[in-house]
């Protein structure tokens, strides 16, 4: 699903968005979650945010931002792999092959960990800071290099009355 | 060139902090002639710096040291690390703030005469009334160019409004996109509103006033000032006589230096305030500079704010535009027949797509969320910002756990009271009735973000026995140390509280140079 009426961008003096392989190597441009780590917090992370619409490599890029906070900062580091074993240790099969269901009930039970937290807000943090997201979602993100809104639809709204002008 | 003092001019006025009164306060006292060292935390940075980003933005403006925090608050709870919020930065959180203007109302400034005993508040009236400050809202709106004051025309309505518009007015209520600090035309050398929606990030176009493109430009030029950006202040120290007589700092490179003073004035937003007296301990102050009577720290109020998101049938593209640029007052009056003391202002929000997600319940997961979240386009904000009681423990302490610099970390306590959750919910009530009355398919009654609106944790009194600072924001116990941000608030009021500590910085910089020319200061 896109939102064909907008179009998103990013500020230019951001990072550019990160371009991940599309088969299963592309793990190998992680630094510090091996392949396991990697696709349990991916799973996780659709898990928690289960967009039927968008694709796997915007979940990818999510853990691949938990990545890079992992290698600046060892705690964070530590979280993520507390999490991973939590997960995992949950059920008699690891957490991403479970079924949806179990899969809930699994994270459900962890709720209140500070693992569960740490990988909750870092997702929200990052997924919904991805350029795919919000196109897809109708964010249009930066304007000022476009002029802003000014006249680009910052009172297009027509399905309610018009205010008075000087309201 | 910039002008510059020696470390041992005890000439110079010292100001802790660059926002909406330090920034303001060295200008006006530049302006009278009077010489200023203003030290900042943060970098300076210039608006080819910002982004228009939200993660982006917050992270380059943001005070991020830890901090902690206890109580029944759901800042506690939601964000225990950082439950308050403001900038590091030249220009302080005028570099981020939404540039709502509204003046307090005369009753807000006798709220003990008016709300009566109330158990478990320690309200107290203002020392001084409505009429002593108007001439100085009457200044602060002129030079900030608050819409709808001086001629200035108000915002256009935007998207986002126009769904509060039809719902306010399907329900009576008295609604306008409000007063901003924000440009709906070219004023004062700087340009009008491009409607990018991203004031909140460092604002790059300079349509919205701050310290940072108005008044330290306008101070340096005086030759007066001299800034020092990335001067993290550790502690004051005071002579023999209780006076205020220097100020040490932490400078980028790591570097300790000890800036002498004729005047100190502290301005760091409240929980900065409150923590750098806390720690300027001595045998004299062994509670902590100017806090003989306890009263540092508490009494710490942060405002009923909360927002509600909802969804409706068609987009909305709240993103596009100034975004707080609506209004409604019919709430602010203290009513008693509401069952509770205080009123709020119902203001307008919109938030991009990352922080709506982050904001609208932390911790809410699953396909519930997904379910709202997916609708962004559709949805609209509405806000509003009302007063809390100030109570004695409701306050910023110190911890055991030092910070960099050698300074404790603050934990911030703050426990509802009673009537703050009746404000609060009476408060939901109406914003969820305003979008039901636009036809709005589900409201999300999000709970308040990290504290915004710190105030009265150096609270004024007009006996030293209720506050720490007497009418003029000077230290009872310490006759040159002055505070000049929202911790000097008696009680909170309403409304947004920049322009209020705006019009208190002129005003006290007409006391100060008036004492400086008696021979007093």
């Amino acid at each position: 699903m896109t939102d064909t009426a907008i179009t998103a961008y990013k500020d230019p003096k951001m990072p550019p968005p990160v371009d991940l392989p599309e088969g299963p190597e592309w793990v190998g441009v992680l630094k510090v979650f091996d392949a396991h780590a990697a696709e349990t917090l991916v799973t996780a992370a659709h898990t928690l945010y289960p967009h039927q619409t968008l694709p796997e490599r915007v979940y990818r890029r999510t853990v691949f931002a938990f990545d890079a906070l992992a290698a600046k900062l060892p705690a964070v580091a530590q979280g993520f792999a507390e999490f991973v074993d939590l997960v995992d240790g949950a059920m008699p099969v690891p957490f991403r092959d479970l079924s949806e269901s179990y899969r809930v009930n699994t994270l459900k039970a962890i709720e209140a960990t500070p693992a569960f937290r740490l990988v909750q807000r870092s997702t929200v943090r990052f997924l919904y800071d991805d350029l795919e997201v919000w196109q897809a979602f109708g964010y249009e993100g930066a304007a000022v290099q476009l002029g802003g809104y000014i006249n680009r639809g910052f009172n297009d709204l027509d399905w309610l009355p018009e205010p008075p002008p000087g309201i | 060139m910039m002008t510059q003092y020696e470390l041992d001019d005890s000439g110079v006025v010292v100001i802790v902090g660059s926002g909406a009164g330090g920034g303001t306060l060295a200008h006006e006292l530049t302006k009278r002639g009077i010489k200023v060292v203003l030290l900042e935390a943060g970098k300076h940075l210039t608006p080819d710096d910002f982004v228009n980003d939200e993660w982006g933005g917050y992270e380059m403006l943001s005070w991020l040291d830890k901090r902690t925090a206890s109580g029944t608050w759901r800042a506690a709870k939601d964000h225990p690390l950082s439950p308050s919020w403001s900038c590091q930065v030249v220009g302080g959180t005028t570099s981020h703030w939404s540039a709502c203007c509204y003046r307090f109302i005369e009753d807000e400034f006798r709220a003990k005469t008016l709300y009566g005993e109330l158990p478990g508040t320690s309200l107290i009236d203002w020392p001084f009334t409505v009429a002593d400050i108007e001439p100085y809202y009457e200044l602060a709106e002129a030079k900030m160019g608050v819409t709808r004051t001086n001629g200035l025309p108000g915002l256009p309505a935007n998207n986002n409004f126009k769904v509060m518009y039809a719902g306010a007015k399907a329900l009576g209520l008295n609604v306008s996109t409000g007063r901003h600090a924000i440009n709906s035309i070219p004023y004062d050398g700087r340009p009008a509103t491009i409607q990018d929606g991203f004031t909140i990030t460092g604002d790059k176009t300079g349509s919205r006033w701050s310290t940072l493109n108005v008044e330290i430009p306008r101070a340096l030029a005086t030759g007066k000032l001299e800034l020092r950006p990335q001067s993290r202040v550790t502690f004051i120290e005071h002579d023999d006589a209780g006076k205020a007589s220097a100020v040490v700092y932490v400078d980028a490179a790591g570097v300790t230096h000890r800036q002498k003073a004729r005047a100190v004035v502290v301005a760091g937003n409240c929980v900065e305030s409150s923590r750098l007296l806390l720690h300027s301990k001595s045998a004299r102050f062994p509670d902590g500079l100017a806090n003989g009577w306890g009263h540092v720290g508490r009494h710490y109020l942060r405002h009923i704010i909360q927002t509600v998101w909802s969804i409706f049938d068609k987009p909305v593209h709240m993103h596009r535009g100034e975004i707080m640029a609506g209004m409604i007052d019919d709430f602010v009056r203290h009513d008693p027949a509401r069952g509770f003391a205080a009123g709020y202002y119902i203001e307008m929000n919109s938030m991009g797509l990352p922080t709506t997600a982050a904001f609208l319940e932390p911790g809410w997961w699953g396909r519930d969320f997904v379910s709202v979240i997916e609708q962004y386009r559709n949805m609209a904000g509405i806000f509003m910002s009302g007063e809390d009681m100030p109570q004695p423990g409701n306050r910023i302490t110190l911890t055991d756990e030092l910070d960099a610099f050698g300074v404790p970390v603050a934990n911030i306590h703050y426990d509802d009271h009673p009537n703050d959750l009746k404000l609060r919910s009476h408060g939901y009530k109406t914003l969820s009735a305003i979008h039901a009355a636009a036809g709005a398919k589900r409201s999300i009654e999000a709970p308040s973000y990290p504290a915004s609106h710190n105030l009265g944790s150096n609270r004024m009194a007009a006996k030293a026995e209720d506050g720490v600072l007497d009418a003029n924001g000077r230290a009872w116990e310490v006759p040159n140390l002055f505070i000049a941000d929202g911790s000097t608030f008696s009680t909170g009021g309403a409304c947004n509280p920049t322009l209020t500590i705006v019009a208190l910085a002129i005003r006290q910089a007409d006391f100060m140079a008036k004492q400086m020319a008696a021979g007093e200061l």
